[in-house]
C-alpha cells in the first residue's frame, strides 16, 4: 500500500513540479477551465499590479492568435474564501514585460484580470501566493477586442527602488527626470535623450524635515538647476541643487508646520521664486526669497488657521497675477479662493463665487475644460461624492455645471485631483477618485474604463504623451495619432522657471491655456513643462506666453509634435498676432478713447493693452462702452480681451 | 458608606506613611485642601519655568506632589513612543469637577490644572531616568490653555517651550531590549490638533470610565474617583461607573472590548464627529464602537493607499485592513495615530491584529 501511495503521489505531483512551476516550463493553455492544486513554484517578478512580494507562483502561457480581450478569472463559486492574485506578461522569461493582472476585482479577494491581447503574441499568466498558497480553479476566456476608450498605459515596474514624488527636469535638459527625496540623499533618474534613465545618488545634509507630505520643485536660487522643497510632518526643508548637479545644500526651518501641499511661486512678483506651504493645524506659511536664494519664514494672511490641505496657484481672473485656491478638509473645511491683490495681500472671494463649500477636499483641479480662455475647476472630495465642477464665466463669476458633467454621478474619492490632457485630443482630462475622466471639451467628462493609480505626471519617454508614476512603477502612455506641443518657459525677467506664466496655444480648433505650476494635486511634483494635446490639428497659429513680469511673447507657426523652449524676451510682434475678425476697434488710430464693435459682448471681459515690446501696460475689466487710452504713449498696441466665449485680439494705434 | 470608610482608612494610612517615610510629602487631607503651597496666578501663567508653579516639593525630578496636587492615572493611556507618564491634577480652593457622564471628560472648573510628565527609564548611557517634558493644561476664562515645559539635561528645571523640538533617546526597556526614539516634543499647534472638540480645546484622558481604577497612593492603594471626592476635586453625588474600560493589555478581558478600549483612547479624539478627522467614516469612541460600521468593519477606505487594503477592518484579514496597515507604519503620511508617535506600538498592533483575526465571516 505504501508503494502505491507513493506512486500516486508522484503521479499527482510530478506534473506540477515539471510543468507550471517555473516560467520556463509554463504550461501552454487555451480557453477553458483549469485547477491549481497548490502554489509552490517560482514566484513571478516583477509585480504588474502594485507592491507586495510573493514567495511562490504557478505559470501558464496563452498564445493569442488574434487581437482580442483575454480574461483570466478565479471569480468562481468554488473558490469562495480563497485569496488569489495574477500577473500577466509578454516578452520572455528572461525579460518579462507587464501587461496587466489583478488582485481583487472578483468577489471577495478573487481575481478578474482583463487585458487587450495582440495577435500572434504569447502571454505568460502567473498566479502568485502573495496572500494564499491554497489551490483554486481558474477560467481562461476571450472576447472581442475592446473599443478604444481613452488612453492606455503600459506598466514599467521596478523603474525605481523607492517611490519618486517628482517628475520634473532637474538638470536643465528639458527632459523630465524622476526625483526621490530621501532623508540624507536625493536620487535623480535623469531621462536620456535617446530614452531610458541614468540614476545618480547625490548625498545631502540630513534633512531637517523629510518630504513626507509633499514635494515641490523650482529654481529658487536661479542657478539653472531646480531646487526641492520638502513638506514634512513638523516643518519644511529646502534643498538647493548646485549649478552642476553634484550636491545639495539645505535651508531648513525649525518652525513647526504640519505641512500639506507645498508650492513654489513668485508671491510678490519680484522675479524671484518664493514658496508656500499649507499648514494643517495652524495658519499657512510662506517663504520670501531675498533675490539671492535665501528664504525668510512668514505666517498668516493666506488662509484660515487650520484644515489647509491643497493649495494651487493659478490666475483665476485673468489679471496676470497668480491667485490661490485652498482645498480644505477636517478643521474648518470650507474652501478658500484667495484673489491676489498684487501686494502680498489676498481677498477670499469663495463665498461670492459659490466656492465656499465643505467638500472635505485635499486638492482641486484647475484647467480650462471648455477652452474658452479661463480656468475652470473641479473640486474633488476625499470622502464623499460631493464633487463640484465650476465653469469660469470669464467675468468674475462662476456657474455650477456639475449636473450632467459626469461628476454628479461619480462616486470615486481621492486626495489627488489633477488635470492634464492624457489622450492629446485638445481637451483636459481629470485624474482622481481612482479613475481617469476624459474631457469632452464642453465641461462634460466620460469615465475611462479601469482603475488608475496616482502619482507625479510628466513625459517620461519624450513622446509628447503624458506618463505617470504609481509607487515604483512607471506607466508609459501608449499614445495615439493625435498631435501635441510641449512648451518650456525659461524666465529672464520673471522667475527662471516661468512659474506663474500663462501659456496660450491657438489652433484652428480654438484656444488652449496652461499655467506653469509648481505643485498641483496634493502630494506630488509634476512636470513644469506645459503640455498641449492638439487632436488632429497639424498646424499651430501661435503660442503666446504671458509672463509674470507682464511681458507678453508670441511665436507664430511652431511645428506640431515638438518641444518649444521659450526664453523670456521683450520682442513681441504686435503686428503679427492673429487678429479676431469678430472684433473691430474704433477710432483707429485713436487719440484718447477706444470703442468697439464685436459679435461677442465685451462687458465684464478682462482687457489687456500690450505694447510692441510685449509688455502689458494696462489691464482692466470692461464696465463701460468705451475705454480711456489717453495715458498710453504713442505706438502700436495689441488689445486682448478674455471673454466667456474665447480670447479676442485686435490691433490699434495710439497717436 | 463606602466613601467614609475609605476616608478613615486613608487617614490611618497617611499617619502610617508619615511615620515610615519622612521624605514623602503629606497626602491631601480628606477635605478641601488649602491651596497655599501651589503658586498659580492666573494673570501670570504660564510661568517661564515649571518650578515656579510649586506643583512639586523637594528636588523637581522626584515629582513629589505638593499639597493639593493629586497624582492620577488612566486605565488606558495613549501610546506615546513607549514613554512613561505621570499625571497630576490641581484645583484652586473651592473648585471641583462636575460629573458629565462616565464617558465624558470630567467637568473641570476655572483654574483647574492638569499636569502630565513624560519620561523614560533605563536611558543610556547612564541607565537612568530621563524626564523629557511636562505638559501643563489649565482652564482660564473657560478655555483650556497649553504650556509645555522641556526638562534640562541636569533634570533640575523645565523651561516653557511652545515651539516643539526633537530629542534623541536611547533606552533599555523592561525586556532588556535597547530602543531608540527621535522623540517629538510637540509645538503648541500640535497640542491643539488633538486636544480639540468642535473647535474648543479639551482634555482627552480623564473620563470617569477611564479613571475608575486603583491608584497606588503613598498611603496605600485606593480608587481614584473615591480619592478625588475625598480631595474635594469631584462632585460627591456622582453615580457609580457602570462599565469601566478594560485595560487594553488585560489578557483576561474580552478581546473585542480590549480592542475597542485601545481604539477609544488612541484614536477617538480625532475619529469622532467632534474631532480633527471627522471626515473619515470611523467613529472610534467606546460608546460608538458597538456598531461594527463605526469600527470600519467591511467598510471600504476613502483613500486605499495600497490596492491590497480592501477595508478599514477586513474581518479575519489584518493584511487587508487599513487600521492594522496604518498602525504598523512609521511613514509620516501613513501612520496612525498621526501625531504623538513615531514608533510602532508592537503590543498594540498585536492586539488589533489578533482582534481582526478573530472576526468572521470574510467581508463580502
Amino acid at each position: 500500500m505504501k508503494h502505491i501511495l507513493t506512486l500516486l503521489a508522484l503521479l499527482v505531483t510530478t506534473p506540477s513540479l515539471l510543468a507550471q512551476n517555473t516560467c520556463a516550463t509554463a504550461l501552454p493553455i487555451g480557453v477553458g477551465t483549469y485547477v491549481v492544486d497548490v502554489i509552490d513554484g517560482q514566484a513571478p517578478s516583477p509585480s504588474c499590479i502594485g507592491a507586495g512580494t510573493a514567495d511562490n507562483g504557478e505559470w501558464y502561457t496563452f498564445f493569442s492568435t488574434s487581437d482580442q480581450t483575454l480574461i483570466v478569472s478565479t471569480d468562481l463559486p468554488q473558490n469562495a474564501g480563497v485569496d488569489t492574485r495574477v500577473q500577466i506578461y509578454t516578452g520572455s522569461c528572461a525579460a518579462l514585460v507587464c501587461v496587466g493582472g489583478d488582485d481583487d476585482s472578483g468577489t471577495g479577494f478573487l481575481s478578474y484580470a482583463v487585458v487587450s491581447a495582440n495577435a500572434n503574441t504569447l502571454y505568460y499568466i502567473a498566479f502568485d501566493n502573495r496572500y494564499s498558497s491554497t489551490g483554486f480553479t481558474f477560467v481562461i476566456s476571450v472576447g472581442a477586442p475592446p473599443p478604444a476608450e481613452g488612453p492606455t498605459f503600459t506598466p514599467q515596474p521596478g523603474l525605481t527602488q523607492s517611490s519618486p514624488l517628482g517628475i520634473v527636469d532637474m538638470n536643465g535638459d528639458h527632459l523630465d527626470d524622476l526625483v526621490i527625496a530621501g532623508t540624507n540623499f536625493v536620487v535623480l533618474h535623469h531621462q536620456q535623450a535617446g530614452g531610458g534613465f541614468v540614476a545618480s545618488n547625490i548625498p545631502t545634509p540630513p534633512a531637517m524635515h523629510s518630504a513626507s507630505w509633499s514635494l515641490a520643485a523650482g529654481d529658487i536660487d536661479g542657478n539653472g538647476r531646480n531646487d526641492l522643497m520638502y513638506g514634512g510632518g513638523s516643518g519644511v526643508t529646502f534643498m538647493f541643487q548646485n549649478a552642476n548637479g553634484t550636491a545639495f545644500t539645505q535651508q531648513g526651518f525649525s518652525q513647526y508646520i504640519f505641512s500639506q501641499r507645498t508650492n513654489m511661486v513668485d508671491l510678490n512678483n519680484d522675479g524671484h521664486l518664493d514658496a508656500f506651504v499649507c499648514h494643517d493645524v495652524d495658519a499657512n506659511v510662506y517663504f520670501l526669497n531675498n533675490g539671492s536664494g535665501v528664504l525668510t519664514y512668514y505666517q498668516g494672511g493666506m488662509g484660515s488657521t487650520c484644515g489647509n490641505y491643497g493649495s494651487i496657484f493659478t490666475d483665476i481672473d485673468n489679471d496676470g497675477l497668480v491667485d490661490l485656491f485652498v482645498a480644505k478638509c477636517g478643521c474648518d473645511p470650507v474652501d478658500l479662493m484667495m484673489m491676489n491683490n498684487g501686494d502680498l495681500t489676498w481677498t477670499n472671494t469663495a463665498a461670492a463665487n459659490g466656492m465656499a463649500d465643505n467638500h472635505q477636499s485635499w486638492s482641486s483641479a484647475w484647467g480650462d475644460f471648455d477652452n474658452d480662455g479661463d480656468m475652470d475647476v473641479l473640486i474633488g472630495s476625499s470622502s464623499s461624492n460631493y464633487h463640484k465642477l465650476m465653469r469660469n464665466n470669464g467675468d468674475g463669476t462662476f456657474t455650477n455645471v456639475t449636473p450632467g458633467s459626469g461628476f454628479d454621478t461619480f462616486s470615486g474619492t481621492s486626495i489627488e485631483w489633477t488635470t492634464h490632457d492624457f489622450d492629446n485630443d485638445g481637451y483636459l482630462d481629470i485624474l482622481g477618485g481612482g479613475r481617469l475622466m476624459m474631457g469632452n471639451g464642453d465641461l462634460t467628462f466620460g469615465m475611462r474604463p479601469g482603475n488608475i493609480g496616482n502619482g507625479p505626471i510628466g513625459d517620461l519617454n519624450n513622446d509628447g504623451f503624458l506618463d505617470y508614476m504609481n509607487n515604483t512603477t512607471a506607466y508609459f502612455n501608449d499614445g495615439n495619432d493625435n498631435h501635441w506641443l510641449k512648451v518650456v518657459t525659461v524666465g529672464t525677467v520673471s522667475n527662471t522657471n516661468g512659474i506663474g506664466a500663462r501659456v496660450e496655444v491657438l489652433t484652428a480648433q480654438g484656444t488652449q491655456i496652461r499655467d506653469i505650476r509648481s505643485g498641483d494635486g496634493f502630494k506630488f511634483m509634476s512636470s513644469l513643462t506645459a503640455h498641449f494635446g492638439l487632436g488632429q490639428e497639424e498646424s499651430i497659429d501661435q503660442v503666446t506666453v504671458y509672463w509674470p513680469s507682464g511681458i507678453v511673447q508670441t511665436l507664430y507657426d511652431p511645428a506640431v509634435d515638438t518641444m518649444l523652449v521659450i526664453v523670456e524676451t521683450f520682442t513681441t510682434d504686435v503686428a503679427g498676432t492673429v487678429l479676431s475678425s469678430e472684433l473691430e476697434l474704433h477710432p483707429n488710430p485713436t487719440m484718447d478713447r477706444l470703442s468697439w464693435n464685436s459679435s461677442v459682448d465685451l462687458m465684464g471681459a478682462n482687457v489687456q493693452l500690450i505694447d510692441a515690446s510685449g509688455k502689458v501696460l494696462h489691464e482692466r475689466r470692461i464696465t463701460t462702452p468705451t475705454l480711456d487710452v489717453s495715458f498710453l504713449p504713442a505706438g502700436a498696441y495689441l488689445f486682448r480681451a478674455v471673454t466667456p466665449s474665447g480670447i479676442l485680439h485686435q490691433r490699434f494705434i495710439k497717436q | 458608606m463606602g466613601h467614609r470608610r475609605s476616608a478613615l482608612l486613608s487617614i490611618l494610612l497617611l499617619v502610617a506613611a508619615l511615620a515610615s517615610c519622612r521624605r514623602e510629602p503629606p497626602e491631601p487631607p480628606a477635605v478641601d485642601p488649602p491651596a497655599g503651597s501651589v503658586h498659580f496666578d492666573p494673570s501670570e501663567v504660564p510661568y517661564p519655568t515649571l518650578s515656579a508653579y510649586q506643583f512639586f516639593t523637594g528636588p523637581l525630578a522626584q515629582l513629589d506632589a505638593n499639597a493639593g496636587v493629586l497624582p492620577y492615572t488612566v486605565i488606558d493611556p495613549l501610546f506615546s513612543d513607549y514613554s512613561k507618564k505621570q499625571r497630576h491634577v490641581w484645583m484652586p480652593s473651592g473648585v471641583r469637577a462636575t460629573w458629565e457622564g462616565e464617558g465624558n471628560v470630567l467637568g473641570f472648573q476655572e483654574g483647574t490644572v492638569l499636569i502630565k510628565t513624560f519620561y523614560y527609564d533605563g536611558v543610556q548611557p547612564t541607565n537612568t531616568r530621563r524626564i523629557v517634558e511636562t505638559r501643563v493644561m489649565f482652564l482660564l476664562d473657560g478655555e483650556w490653555r497649553f504650556a509645555n515645559y522641556v526638562w534640562n539635561a541636569d533634570q533640575t528645571e523645565a523651561v516653557l517651550d511652545m515651539a516643539g523640538s526633537v530629542t534623541a533617546i536611547d533606552w533599555v526597556d523592561e525586556t532588556g531590549l535597547t530602543r531608540h526614539v527621535d522623540y517629538r516634543i510637540p509645538a503648541e499647534a500640535e497640542c491643539r490638533a488633538c486636544h480639540k472638540a468642535y473647535g474648543e480645546w479639551i482634555p482627552i484622558g480623564p473620563k470617569p470610565r477611564n479613571m475608575d481604577t486603583t491608584y497606588p497612593y503613598v498611603d496605600g492603594p485606593a480608587n481614584q474617583l473615591v480619592r478625588w471626592v475625598q480631595a474635594g476635586y469631584l462632585d460627591p453625588t456622582h453615580p457609580p461607573v457602570t462599565s469601566p474600560l478594560p485595560a487594553w493589555d488585560d489578557t483576561s478581558a474580552d478581546l473585542g472590548e480590549r480592542a475597542r478600549a485601545y481604539l477609544e483612547i488612541n484614536c477617538a479624539h480625532c475619529h469622532s464627529a467632534s474631532g480633527y478627522c471627522n471626515f473619515r467614516p470611523m467613529r472610534f469612541a467606546w460608546e460608538e464602537t458597538t456598531d461594527p460600521e463605526n469600527l470600519g468593519i467591511c467598510v471600504e477606505p476613502h483613500d486605499p493607499i495600497e490596492p491590497q487594503i480592501t477595508h478599514i477592518v477586513s474581518r479575519g484579514r489584518p493584511d487587508r485592513s487599513m487600521v492594522a496597515h496604518r498602525m504598523g507604519s512609521t511613514a509620516v503620511d501613513v501612520r496612525m495615530p498621526i501625531l504623538g508617535r513615531t514608533l510602532v506600538h508592537e503590543e498594540g498592533l498585536q492586539l488589533i491584529e489578533a482582534w481582526i483575526e478573530s472576526l468572521s465571516p470574510e467581508c463580502p
